[in-house]
């Protein structure tokens, strides 16, 4: 059950240029916190900026009753919460929202991280190890130092396969271009795991509907209050049973959904109910509502 | 000492009440807050049918405040009544309507629902959401089209109506005039301000809708003011709303004249400050030796006026 409580900060770590590793107290979130599930945080009571934001959770630790995020302070919210100092208190709600659904038995997970996206996947990756379950995490960036976690992924001994734009860490590219390598090497049933920017995910669910994969994907829009009472949040959903998309709240519907039942921006039909008609592929160019 | 409050038969255990469209149908919070702590919770708006609501992005955070165009996205009146109005009855908390209507036929047939429903306290009539092309402020933004649509709804309940009226005129007393001879009970003062965020990169609308409504501690002495001026202009309660999220914002506008009030935006930054802005006004009324909270209600002292204003002002 999600618990609003005030929370401190009881570890800040900088991992270089804007990232940050901020570790907080909350035992709720610590005991009971999923894979793929988030908190509406933000630092202190000023009123600047005035609302919370979602953030993955990095990892939970039910011993110590806290809790880790990963942070790249990029606009105001982001800022004011890696501003903090050890013993600083933040406002935190939280575990939220749907985690992601373990991959069916036998089959290996692998997980897509663009840039900050990559921090469930710590969790999720921490957890099916674990389980003692395959996993693979493809890490993408524009440049080596957007990959921070790197060395701490690989730590934690997840199998990770780094990318980067301008090629100065791992293979020369987006992230999916080592993905469709891996896939292309047909190395038994799989399931993908996506968070990341837009176009990343979008990639990925149409790679997951060529190959007829599943994927699942975790969404990032902005959030109001995280428990969709104000419906700030809402994509754009259709599950193949629906005549028609519906709004679905991303902070309690979501922020994981099945990347086949989302309605991508430039789209106006999702993979699920194209395939329903007997196409593999949305149509781009018949996209008009 | 006494927190309770009289809104227009409505009995309240306090002043405070969650407005619509912060607060969802209430059940979402059951299981974050102690819901009976207080005095009543209004629901997202409600039409007779489901709506889908404005084209995403829907919220942009602005100073101090919050822009949103959601337009009224929501399941309407029958599964609320149906789904929603039980699970409430379970917490100690008056639940109020937020009645829309694309026509003045829909406000009645809604509010006629409400009627046949135990468990609804009063009904908030929505003449005022800036995100729908019709209905909403296009009913708030003409006087004669607002006693119409409160006069229709008052023809088809006997629970008490309250209009929530629009910020966006230039006399709000028009139309606090207007909504109390239709028969309104009490009013609502104010909806959310209307504006327009610009992402300059893209150059367009940072809402999917366009404009949407300004609200949140921006708005503030804007929402004060005006309910200051309808509570001078009518003899019925107001409720007063814009930007509260302490208990110095909340006695701004009982000292203004509001009866009672409403927690908007200050929800989604923490849904459990109703106790604490409670003490608060608790303490306040200690420190200044008072023993109900109806002896703070229009107690301002406005330079060149009487304490004790006419209620009735100039009508």
């Amino acid at each position: 059950m999600p618990a609003n409580r005030t929370s401190s900060l009881v570890a800040r770590e900088g991992l270089g240029g804007p990232y940050f590793l901020l570790t907080f107290r909350h035992p709720e979130t610590a005991r009971e916190a999923r894979p793929g599930q988030f908190v509406m945080i933000k630092a202190g009571v000023s009123a600047e900026p005035p609302l919370r934001r979602p953030f993955s959770i990095l990892e939970a630790s039910p011993e110590r009753e806290t809790f880790s995020l990963f942070v790249k302070a990029i606009g105001p919210g982001s800022k004011a919460l890696t501003a903090l100092s050890v013993g600083d208190e933040a406002q935190c709600l939280g575990p939220l929202g749907r985690p992601f659904d373990p991959p069916p038995d036998g089959a290996e997970a692998l997980m897509i991280g663009g840039g900050y996206g990559v921090a469930p996947f710590s969790f999720l990756g921490g957890e099916l190890l674990r389980d003692g379950r395959k996993a693979r995490l493809f890490y993408g960036g524009r440049t080596t130092a957007d990959l921070p976690l790197l060395v701490r992924l690989r730590a934690q001994g997840l199998d990770v396969v780094p990318a980067t734009e301008d090629g100065t860490t791992g293979v020369s590219g987006r992230v999916t271009v080592p993905l469709e390598a891996h896939l292309d090497k047909g190395e038994g049933p799989s399931r993908l795991y996506a968070c990341g920017p837009e176009a990343m995910m979008h990639a990925v669910a149409r790679i997951a509907a060529r190959r007829g994969l599943e994927a699942q994907v975790s969404l990032d829009p902005w959030m109001g209050c995280g428990v969709g009472t104000c419906l700030g949040c809402v994509v754009k959903v259709q599950r193949a049973e629906d005549p028609r998309w519906k709004y679905k709240c991303a902070c309690t519907e979501g922020p994981v959904f099945d990347a086949s039942c989302v309605v991508w921006p430039g789209e106006s039909v999702s993979h699920a109910s194209t395939a329903r008609k007997g196409d593999r592929e949305a149509k781009p160019s018949e996209a008009r509502p | 000492m006494s927190l309770a409050v009289d809104l227009a038969g409505i009995k309240l255990k306090n002043p405070l009440l969650a407005a619509s469209g912060t607060f969802g149908y209430g059940v979402e919070y059951e299981k974050i807050l102690d819901l009976s702590k207080l005095g009543g919770v209004v629901s997202k708006g409600l039409y007779m049918k489901p709506r889908d609501g404005a084209p995403t992005p829907r919220i942009a955070e602005t100073p101090s405040g919050l822009l949103n165009a959601i337009g009224l996205q929501g399941v309407g009146i029958h599964a609320f009544v149906r789904d929603v109005v039980p699970r409430m009855r379970r917490h100690d908390t008056a639940l109020l309507v937020n009645v829309c209507g694309d026509t003045v036929d829909e406000y009645a047939e809604v509010a006629r629902v409400c009627d046949d429903t135990p468990g609804i306290a009063g009904l908030e009539i929505n003449i005022s959401c800036p995100n729908v092309k019709q209905g909403g402020m296009a009913f708030g933004g003409d006087p004669k089209m607002t006693h119409a649509v409160v006069a229709a709804v008052r023809g088809a309940t006997k629970l008490p109506v309250i209009p929530k009226l629009s910020p966006n005129v230039a006399d709000i007393t028009v139309f606090a005039r207007a909504a109390e001879e239709a028969g309104a009970d009490a009013l609502s003062c104010i909806n959310t301000l209307l504006g327009l965020a610009i992402d300059v990169e893209a150059r367009r609308p940072r809402l999917g809708f366009g404009t949407g409504g300004l609200s949140g501690p921006a708005i503030r002495p804007i929402a004060v003011r005006m309910a200051w001026q309808a509570a001078r202009a009518v003899k019925i309660p107001i409720v007063g709303i814009g930007g509260i999220s302490t208990a110095e914002d909340a006695l701004e506008f009982l000292i203004a004249g509001c009866r009672a009030v409403q927690v908007g935006t200050a929800n989604f930054v923490d849904p459990t400050l109703y106790e604490r802005v409670l003490d608060g006004i608790a303490s306040y009324l200690e420190r200044h030796s008072l023993s109900d909270i109806g002896q703070v209600v229009g107690t301002l002292e406005y330079p060149g006026q009487a304490k004790d204003a006419d209620k009735g002002g100039e009508g």
